[in-house]
Formats: structure tokens, sequence, C-alpha cells
């Protein structure tokens, strides 16, 4: 008992209450159960790896986004980790492919250049297999750190490199805009 | 309970829960502190950008007896380092800030010159110039903070540099002339010397039209930040980015 406290312990947002709690259900279900929960983390592992185009997380090599005829592979959108691709999914607007960097550079956290997954990227733009590159790093300190890195990076292989827009979310209120989001909306408005 | 309102720099953050945020905040009035921002990943408005690193807000906040966070309720930003061009020298730089301002200053201790250098130097901080604020800020942190040697003579003779260099070794107090200097020992420059007393006499706005290549005053740079990780007795992180 003390061993699976232990390792639940080591859970992201899981603290000591939250394992015994989470340890004491899994001793109470049903034996069925705790071995679905078991074998689906052995699946998981064993399972489950990085796209070698990509980077993104799939079962299948190449992943479903690259391997897709019906997407526009020479489109190419740069997300932080493999969860952004599901919020740009959620669009349904676009149709291209994707590139994951598992991180950002972060300074403080010991994050270089050297730490990003941007080779195959790099080969394929430099090979002249992509007309644009969209960079959808988040608009932070480290996203944009990011992005003006990888524009760097990039700008010799001859694609058109682009960053996603920042400024007032939809479905907001203007008034709560803060100084920084109502600049770059101005700097970013387009003609009606 | 008692509320504040205080100008403050936001230093680094720590996600809690789903949404939730530890926030360290250096206020001008209340030194170093950290609070919790309920919300504050999801809360567009309460927070929007305010909690990044090195932003200049005006935070309201909330502090209760017998608890050691405060409850942060809203920042308004003052000024932002993502009004400005970001690269990843530009970052180096501010997590650097950040970094030595988190982990050199006491909590609940006001330190007003301190939080004036750290808007001098956010000032100059563009991404074609970090080289200048970074030194001038790192110096002027050993300065504040009590650690600065003497630049001007040999910790252990007394005599004075003049036009020779000084030396410095990572693991032991002072600048020594070359006669008390171990094989270990770095030198730093007569011209760095000479760079160290401006900073000490000079606002950063009077040295700004100058040219500060990565090179100029590499050596001033690397003594200071091997100060600050002596006394602070760790490796800082950021100073890696700043190094490569």
């Amino acid at each position: 008992m003390a061993r699976l406290i232990e390792e639940l312990r080591k859970l992201p947002g899981i603290g000591t209450k939250s394992a015994q709690r989470l340890a004491f259900h899994i001793l109470r279900s049903n034996p069925e159960d705790a071995e679905a929960l078991a074998s689906a983390v052995r699946e998981v592992k064993a399972r489950l790896q990085l796209c070698s185009i990509c980077n993104n997380i799939t079962d299948v090599d190449p992943c479903l986004y690259c391997a897709s005829p019906t997407r526009n592979q020479r489109l190419v959108c740069v997300v932080e980790e493999p969860t952004n691709i599901a919020t740009v999914e959620k669009t349904r607007g676009y149709n291209g492919v994707y590139h994951v960097l598992h991180g950002t550079l972060s300074p403080l956290h010991g994050v270089g250049p050297e730490h990003l997954r941007t080779s195959t990227l790099l080969d394929r733009v430099t090979r002249g297999d992509i007309d644009e590159v969209i960079l959808a790093t988040s608009p932070t300190v480290e996203g944009e750190a990011t992005a003006h890195y990888l524009a760097d990076m990039l700008r010799s292989g001859g694609a058109r490199i682009s960053r996603i827009a920042t400024g007032v979310p939809a479905g907001s209120d203007i008034e709560y805009a803060d100084e920084v989001t109502m600049t770059r909306a101005l700097e970013g408005r387009r003609e009606m | 309970m008692i509320a504040h309102q205080a100008e403050a720099l936001v230093l680094r953050t720590w996600p809690v829960q789903e949404a939730d945020q530890i926030v360290s905040l250096f206020t001008r009035d209340q030194g170093k502190l950290k609070g919790m921002a309920k919300s504050a990943a999801r809360s567009r408005r309460r927070f929007g950008g305010a909690l990044e690193p090195m932003t200049h807000v005006v935070a309201h906040y909330v502090e209760k007896p017998r608890q050691e966070l405060v409850r942060l309720d809203s920042c308004e930003i003052l000024s932002s380092p993502l009004s400005q061009p970001v690269d990843y020298r530009r970052a180096a730089a501010l997590a650097f800030y950040a970094e030595v301002l988190e982990e050199t200053l006491p909590d609940h201790d006001p330190q007003d010159s301190v939080f004036r250098l750290a808007l001098t130097v956010l000032e100059h901080t563009r991404t074609d110039s970090i080289w200048l604020p970074v030194t001038y800020f790192a110096l002027w942190m050993i300065r504040l903070m009590g650690w600065m040697p003497d630049i001007e003579r040999c910790t252990l003779c007394g005599r004075p540099f003049g036009n020779e260099s000084a030396w410095f070794l990572a693991g032991s107090d002072g600048l020594v002339c070359g006669d008390h200097s171990h094989p270990a020992s770095r030198a730093l420059s007569p011209q760095s010397l000479a760079i160290a007393g401006r900073f000490f006499r000079t606002p950063i706005a009077g040295l700004v039209s100058e040219d500060w290549p990565p090179n100029r005053a590499a050596d001033l740079r690397r003594f200071a930040f091997q100060s600050l990780e002596r006394h602070l007795e760790r490796k800082l992180r950021s100073t890696q980015a700043l190094k490569a």
C-alpha cells in the first residue's frame, strides 16, 4: 500500500492525501477494474511512441496527421505540446499538419535550444517540403522566445514563417483587456 | 484580513491544482511575498498576461493572520516584458533578474534600492542589448547585498591594482593581485575593473549610448555570476543561457 501511495504521489497535482485516497479507492474496487487500470498504464507505455516526422504522441508511425492524404502536408503548425493539437483541431478550420516541440525555451528551467525537438522540422524546411510554418507557441515570454528562435532558425529554408495572431479573446469584454493584449490587438487589426 | 494594493514585480509562478497558481511577488512596500492566485490560468479578466516573469504590476492582495500565502485578487499591468519583442537572449536576461531576486531577497523585507535597480535594468533590456543591463544588474546586486569586495586593492596585501589585472577564484572571497593569485584563478582585466567603477558612479542611462557586444566586460560578468552563486551556495540556472 505504501508503495502504491508513493507511486501515485509522483503524479502531477497529486499530494500525499490525494494519493492515499486514490490508493484506498483502488484497494476497494473490484479486481477487474484494478487490472484494467494497470493494463491501461502498461499499454500506454508499451504502445505509444512519438511520430518520427512531427513528434506527436501516436500508436502508429507516422501519426494520423502525417499519414493523411487529405491534409496539406506543406503547411505545418508548430505547437509546444501534443495537447495543443486538440485545441487547434477544435477550430475545424485547419487542414495542415503539425510539429510538436515538447516544451519551450526556458532559461529558468535550464531548457535551451538544444533541448527542443526541432531537427525533423528543420530537415523538412531545408528540403523544401514545406511552404509555410505557423508558429503557434503561447504568447508568453517563453513562447515568444521560442517562436523568435524558430523563426531565425527556419528563415533561410525559404518557407513562409508566420506567427498566430494575439489579441482580445472572442466573447470577452474589451474593458478587461490588459495593456499588452490591447496593444497587440490594435497592432494586429485587419481591414473590414 | 488586511487588503493591500502594492507596486510589484512578478518573479515566478508555480501551477497548483488545475488552474491555480502560486505567485512570487517582489513588492516595493513589503518586499518579497508569495500569494495564491485562484483560477489564474483561466481568468484572463483578473490577471491577463500580468503573471509573466518581470511584469511590473499593481497587485491587489489580501493578507490573513497566521497564513503565509496572501490571496492575490488581481494585477494591473504597469509595464510588461511582452511589450517588446522577446528572443532567447532577452528571455534569459529576464529569467536571470527573476532568479537572482527570488534567491537573494528575504521574504517581507522591503528593498527599495533593489526595486529601483530592477525597474531600471528592465527598461534597458532589449533584444539587441542585454549585456550591459545584465552585467550592471549582477554587479549592483552584489553591492546592494553587501557582497562586493574592494575593486581597487588586493584583498590580501592591499596593493592597488592600478593598470594590472585583478584575480578571482570561484571558491574564495575578494579580488587579489597577481602575486597572491591561485593557478585556478581567473583574471579581471584593468578595463573591466574600470567599467565596474563606472557602473557604481554612473546611472545605466549614461552608459547605453556605448556599444556593448557580448565579449565586452565578459570577465566582469563571470566574476559577478560566480560571486552571486558563491554567496547563494547554488548554481543559477539562468546564467547557463547567458554563458552559452
